[in-house]
């Protein structure tokens, strides 16, 4: 039952309908449900995929946009490996947020936690942030960046997949070190450990 | 089929030779084909006369055959001329049936427009629409063709129906009219004989909607009173600080009240499937009623300055404390109170959305047959559930719950380590019962509210309090060290006698220090119990919210992770400053010893045990010192580290003497009586720890070189050896009276 060789928690945030429940769905159910309602509080899935023959579980907690869930959702960023933040690029207003979101996750999640910023919904034709935009933004903020369709099942998968071998690159280099986390900080004075050098996009 | 042969060719012979064998071959082929063809004529022959012998029945069943064949078309035609027969009655009964109908509905029209006139009349409004329910049921259509068939009754026949619709709308307007005075006049019993009529003239919807919209008149009223007397209730009543809760407890019950006492009703006189459209009603006026009853509470317990308040110490964070934050911060305690109302209106809500669902989906299971409609219904109730402004006013409620618990838990964790008292009648401090209590106590109160969102996130935030409060406040005591100055043996003697300690500075560093690696040790099983603890007692209605609890109480279990490794780090601050040091003198007193005896001096070395007798005594000082100051666990790693030290540090004064036969036997006896001492002074065994000094002493003892082949071999005798055939022979070196080449004759 207990077969596999790491865990990640995976938290999705952003603002409310830019697709974080579809993401999830998509990639846990393979479908594409319409007309879903507003998340409630936080949801959570679990799906195991496999990277270099090491099966990895990944626990997703999808957490609701709405303003007035904030307390049950910022209560997660703290045990998180990896943030995925997303915008819907059909849809400037939530492109604005992303700065309040960021100063959430300085605020709360861990400090090397892995981050990722994701534009959402690519398959619409009314696209109002180009993909240079996003690109930079992520750049600057030390994220990797990706756009993905839910809808189409774009890059789904990938997204989920490079975050497994992301954290799971960043666990052989060292035993995720959470708990001496001070440690490590007064050894080398080192206090993001990974975040800084991976701005790359995921390809 | 063979080639013609040029006569002439000079290899005239061999192609003929060639033809001729090919000739052959053929011929056996073809006799054997004959053979097998004459083989199977037997065979024919058989089935030939089988077949001859048939033909004669083959006839007989023909022409039975063909006589059934008769026969049935014959049955067929019988049965279709009777069942044509059947068909014809049946049309004639039907006919006869739908004349008999027709006849009771003409004869009741009759007796309905006279009865709804008298009844009318003398206000028996019960009695006429019992009449116009009868007329209701009639297909009109068919009353007006018999009106038209039966030429000479027709204007009976259509003044009748004319009345009875005329009758009909009469009674309508009255019962909409007398329904309304009676709700003005909140005459209950008169409403209530008005509502029975509705759906006796097809007003279902309606009766509905005035019945609701009546029930929803009644609800304000009732909430409206004792919105009232409860702000009146004095702020020293016990019932004050759950003042709120206790409304909306009112609240709910009024409408569960509501529900009870009318569902039969409905029920009875409209048909089950229809709390649906009563309760949507009854939900809007129970969201006016608690969005008052909420603004009233966000107002008297000024839940807006509180939440500002703490969003902006959050702002400054801890490391700024500017005294103007300062003098209007929040204190915990005050709002210990507040965060046990919320759970409780929370928990309230919880209750009543579960008797909505229940009532309406059983309603709806039994009033609506077809699934999928039923299915559409089910999930309009979710819809009218989650939609309502009473959840999204709740939802908005624990979220500011959870911030004001998250502020609660945070500071009193705080506090409690800041004000933490060492007992000395106790192995831990104060902080961790405190701390404990805490956690425990706020993440009950989040299981109270029935939300599993809520308690997930308690627990979320539990772990983060323990593990940068708590945690550091342990590792930051941990890391100031064991101050190294030891007792010596004359103090540590008038400690025993005098039965307390001196306090001097250096022996308060050092018992704090043990005190809080006890208190990790203690942590560490409180987690483990909280979360056993938790899992058992916090109910999950479905199996995604137990998984969702699960994944954060195994989140909150981690933090033993954190103490084991604060355990660690400081047990390893204990071998380094209490442990290696001290050992280190102890052990180098065998240097002194020679191991070189005579037997003289053996006899008088077994008699006195000059080292290992100082050594245990020293030892047991040692652990004295440490038995009853830490718990249980601590003390066996304590012995762990002592026992590994011990053991190296001897391999390594072993290693720097000399022994002769009786020198062994004396360090063979001394590692005896060391592995005795140490394993009766712990619970575990420690033999395994000193497998290698005793096959040193081992070693060491041998009556000759090659005696060594009786414990090292491939035959069962032999023990699992620690050394290696190296350290064997280098070990067999200090031997004085052991040959060296004979040392390294030795084959492993």
């Amino acid at each position: 039952m207990e077969d596999y060789k790491f865990l990640f928690k995976v938290v999705l945030v952003g603002n409310a309908g830019v697709g974080k429940t579809c993401l999830v769905r998509r990639f846990t159910q393979g479908i594409f449900p319409p007309g879903q309602g507003a998340t409630i509080g936080v949801d959570f899935m679990i799906k195991t995929v496999e990277i270099d023959n090491e099966k990895i579980k990944l626990q997703i907690w999808d957490t609701a946009g709405q303003e007035r869930f904030r307390s049950i959702t910022q209560s997660y960023y703290r045990s998180a490996h990896a943030l995925i933040l997303v915008y819907d690029i059909s849809c400037q207003p939530t492109f604005d947020c992303l700065p309040d979101w960021l100063r959430e996750i300085e605020e709360y999640a861990s400090q090397n936690v892995l981050r990722i910023l994701v534009g959402n919904k690519v398959d619409r034709e009314d696209r109002e942030i180009p993909a240079q935009v996003g690109e930079d933004f992520a750049q600057r903020h030390s994220m990797y960046y990706l756009e993905t369709s839910a809808k189409e099942a774009h890059n789904v998968e990938n997204l989920f997949l490079q975050i497994a071998a992301e954290l799971m690159e960043q666990m052989r280099f060292k035993e995720l070190p959470r708990y001496e986390q001070e440690q490590a900080h007064s050894i080398n004075g080192r206090t993001t450990a990974i975040g800084d050098s991976c701005c790359s996009r995921l390809s | 089929m063979l080639e013609s042969i040029d006569l002439s060719a000079p290899d005239v012979e061999e192609k003929i030779n060639q033809s001729l064998g090919l000739l052959n071959e053929k011929e056996e082929e073809l006799d054997k084909q004959l053979e097998a063809l004459s083989a199977r004529k037997s065979y024919l022959e058989t089935k030939i006369r089988g077949i001859t012998k048939a033909l004669p029945n083959l006839q007989i069943v023909h022409s039975d055959s063909e006589q059934l064949a008769e026969m049935i078309s014959f049955t067929c035609t019988l049965a279709e001329n009777v069942s044509a027969k059947v068909r014809q009655l049946d049309v004639a009964r039907s006919r006869v049936s739908e004349c008999q109908q027709r006849v009771h509905d003409l004869l009741d029209l009759q007796l309905c427009s006279d009865g709804v006139q008298t009844a009318l009349s003398s206000d028996d409004y019960e009695k006429a629409a019992a009449h116009i329910h009868r007329f209701l049921t009639m297909d009109q259509s068919v009353l007006e063709q018999t009106a038209d068939d039966v030429q000479q009754d027709c204007s009976a026949v259509t003044n009748s129906l004319t009345l009875l619709q005329e009758a009909a709308g009469q009674l309508r307007d009255i019962v909409t009219i007398k329904f309304t005075e009676a709700v003005k006049k909140s005459d209950a019993a008169s409403v209530e004989r008005f509502f029975k009529i509705f759906p006796l003239i097809s007003m279902h919807d309606y009766g509905l909607e005035k019945y609701s919209a009546y029930l929803a008149a009644k609800l304000d009223e009732a909430s409206a009173k004792s919105m009232k007397t409860s702000l009146e209730t004095p702020s020293n009543d016990k019932r004050a600080c759950v003042v709120f809760a206790d409304l909306l407890t009112v609240l709910f019950e009024t409408i569960a009240r509501l529900f009870e006492v009318h569902q039969p009703l409905i029920e009875t006189y409209y048909g089950p499937g229809r709390l649906l459209k009563v309760s949507s009603t009854l939900q809007q006026e129970c969201d006016k009623q608690s969005k008052l009853i909420l603004n009233e509470f966000n107002k008297q317990r000024s839940m807006d300055r509180k939440i500002a308040l703490i969003n902006e110490v959050e702002r400054l964070g801890t490391s700024s404390s500017s005294s103007a934050l300062n003098s209007n911060r929040l204190d915990p305690k005050d709002i210990d109170l507040l965060l046990s109302e919320i759970s409780i209106m929370h928990s309230r809500y919880q209750l009543y959305v579960r008797f909505l669902q229940r009532r309406i989906s059983n309603d709806l299971e039994v009033g609506i047959k077809d699934t999928a409609s039923r299915a559409v219904h089910l999930s309009e109730m979710d819809a009218l559930i989650q939609n309502s402004d009473l959840c999204r006013r709740m939802q908005t409620l624990l979220g500011h719950y959870l911030l004001l618990e998250r502020y609660y838990m945070e500071n009193s964790v705080i506090k409690a380590v800041a004000i933490d008292t060492i007992d000395k009648a106790s192995q831990t401090s104060s902080m961790v019962d405190d701390v404990f209590f805490i956690v425990r106590k706020c993440i009950r109160r989040a299981g109270t509210s029935g939300s599993i969102d809520g308690v997930c996130a308690v627990i979320n935030n539990a772990c983060g309090a323990l593990e940068t409060e708590m945690c550091s406040a342990l590792r930051n005591q941990l890391k100031l060290g064991f101050p190294s100055g030891y007792l010596d043996l004359t103090q540590a003697y008038n400690v025993m006698l005098q039965g307390r300690l001196q306090t001097s500075d250096s022996e308060q560093a050092r018992n704090t220090f043990l005190v809080y690696l006890n208190n990790a040790d203690v942590s560490s099983e409180c987690v483990t119990t909280l979360c056993r603890s938790l899992c058992q007692e916090l109910p999950c209605a479905t199996s995604n919210d137990r998984a969702k609890l699960d994944s954060c109480v195994a989140g909150l279990s981690s933090v033993t992770a954190a103490l084991g490794a604060i355990t660690d780090y400081g047990l390893q601050q204990l071998r380094v400053s209490a442990v290696k040091p001290r050992i280190g003198p102890w052990l180098d007193t065998f240097l002194t010893l020679s191991h070189n005896l005579t037997q003289e001096e053996f006899s008088n070395y077994e008699a006195n045990e000059p080292f290992v007798r100082s050594l245990i005594a020293n030892l047991n000082m040692l652990l004295l010192e440490f038995e009853n100051v830490l718990t249980n666990s601590n003390y066996d790693a304590l012995i762990a580290i002592l026992v590994s030290e011990v053991t190296t540090q001897m391999e390594k004064v072993i290693m720097k003497s000399e022994f002769n036969r009786l020198g062994g036997l004396a360090l063979d006896k001394e590692v005896r009586s060391l592995v005795t001492y140490l394993s009766n002074a712990t619970s575990w065994s420690v033999r395994d720890k000193f497998a290698r000094l005793t096959q040193i002493a081992t070693v060491l003892n041998l009556e000759r070189v090659s005696e060594i082949s009786d414990y090292w071999g491939q035959d069962s005798a032999s023990i699992p050896w620690r050394l290696t055939p190296g350290e064997v022979r280098q070990i067999m070196t200090l031997r004085t009276d052991f040959r060296s080449e004979e040392i390294r004759r030795l084959k492993f």
